[in-house]
């Protein structure tokens, strides 16, 4: 099955956020508002304030809701490498850690949520959790595109609070990616300057994996 | 390369009018070290609070910000690269994080035109001729810029956030490379820390660097 907005959109928060911006009721608002501050304050351990009432909207709910499928993505790949036990030394420990990171990703960004989050979907990451080099080419892949999906969407984001998530966030997927460069031999850096990626690519990207069933 | 930022910087005066004196205030409070109003909410200690409302004006300051800490990088690694003390793969990690902190330098020198502020003059105490010296400053450098290009961004108008935004991965990547190599852990915690301005400019006045 391909990948599209539908398949992700168990719960239709994504395409309902396609209409998104600005007419929120007021009673609506405050809904959300409260929501999103008590997810926030599942930030506070990153040094992000838990900001109350800070200003929520569906454009905001959408990128979160983007960046949770990306992550449960990810956290998924890494935490069922881990399993399998095909993984030794250096690569163990890589995906190790960076599961840890990207299940707190997962975490926070649920916390952020609350309700609105999207539900994980399956997966099936086509035997490359159980091969040391079809994972760390995979790894590469994913951290890679992590990073040009959080710049593209950073921008895009109105409230404050959820921006300093997203950028604490985007810079540890940077890391990641250099990281597995650097065990793979390919550059860890290579380039002066990362390019973002939209939504639609980004998309387009995780479709051709099929790892989202 | 990401879009030339235009940013309509040298209309400073344009940009002042937008910059309400509110924002001055603010400032003012914060180098007092008193508790600080942003966005009408009471906040106490925290590090990171977008003081005033983006603008032009205030863009223009960061982006200097960020070309005095692009300077420092460039020039820290244009002399460890000429200084003779690395080889292998710490010399690959200097040559090409060199050519990406210039070409830094080089992108927000012609964002800000003739507001760029000029090189300043820097003493790197040895460290860019002792591989293992070299190796602990370049981590410090870029887990500093991390923090700093992250402290900055929500203070920074959402236009000129990309910019920033296809920098600041790539410092992450720096810092990753060469902690990697030093057999460090490349990414310490799963959420980067954000530091402010002056925690920034505090650290670079105690490396004793700009002299």
């Amino acid at each position: 099955m391909t990948l599209d907005l539908e398949t992700l959109d168990a719960d239709g928060a994504l395409r309902e956020t396609a209409a998104a911006a600005s007419g929120d009721t007021r009673a609506g608002f405050l809904a959300k508002a409260g929501l999103l501050g008590g997810g926030l304050a599942g930030l506070a351990a990153l040094g992000t304030p838990a900001i109350a009432g800070a200003a929520t909207r569906k454009g905001d709910i959408a990128i979160l809701n983007f960046a949770l499928t990306l992550e449960y993505l990810e956290a998924a790949f890494y935490t069922q490498a881990e399993r399998k036990g095909a993984l030794r030394g250096e690569l163990r420990s890589f995906a190790i850690v960076v599961g840890g990171h990207e299940r707190a990703h997962v975490k926070a960004l649920k916390a952020a949520l609350g309700r609105r989050a999207v539900a994980r979907p399956a997966f099936d990451f086509q035997g490359t959790t159980e091969d040391p080099a079809r994972f760390a080419a995979t790894a590469e892949a994913l951290e890679d595109t992590g990073v040009s999906a959080y710049a593209g969407q950073a921008p895009k984001v109105h409230d404050d609070a959820i921006l300093r998530a997203a950028l604490a966030i985007h810079t540890v997927e940077a890391r990641h990616a250099s990281w597995i460069r650097d065990f793979n031999g390919t550059a860890p850096a290579p380039e002066a300057f990362d390019k973002p990626r939209t939504k639609q690519q980004v998309l387009a990207i995780v479709a051709a994996t099929g790892f989202v069933v | 390369m990401p879009e030339p930022l235009t940013l309509e910087l040298i209309d400073q005066d344009a940009a002042l009018a937008e910059d309400p004196t509110r924002a001055d205030v603010l400032r003012r409070a914060v180098a007092g070290g008193g508790t600080i109003l942003a966005g009408g909410l009471l906040i106490g200690g925290l590090p990171q609070i977008a003081l005033g409302r983006p603008s032009a004006r205030q863009d223009g300051r960061i982006l200097n910000f960020a070309l005095l800490l692009e300077y420092l990088e460039s020039e820290f690694y244009v002399r460890a690269v000429a200084g003779g003390a690395l080889s292998g793969a710490l010399l690959a990690f200097a040559t090409t994080v060199r050519d990406h902190e210039l070409a830094h330098v080089a992108y927000l020198q012609q964002a800000l035109g003739n507001d760029a502020v000029t090189k300043p003059a820097f003493d790197f105490k040895g460290t860019t001729t002792d591989a293992a010296a070299f190796t602990a400053t370049a981590i410090v450098l870029e887990d500093t810029g991390v923090a700093a290009y992250n402290g900055q961004g929500p203070r920074l108008r959402r236009k000129t956030l990309p910019a920033a935004a296809s920098v600041v991965s790539v410092e992450a990547r720096h810092a990753a490379w060469i902690r990697h190599l030093a057999g460090k852990r490349p990414a310490p915690a799963p959420f980067d820390p954000a530091k402010s301005r002056k925690q920034v400019t505090d650290a670079v006045a105690a490396t004793g660097f700009i002299a």
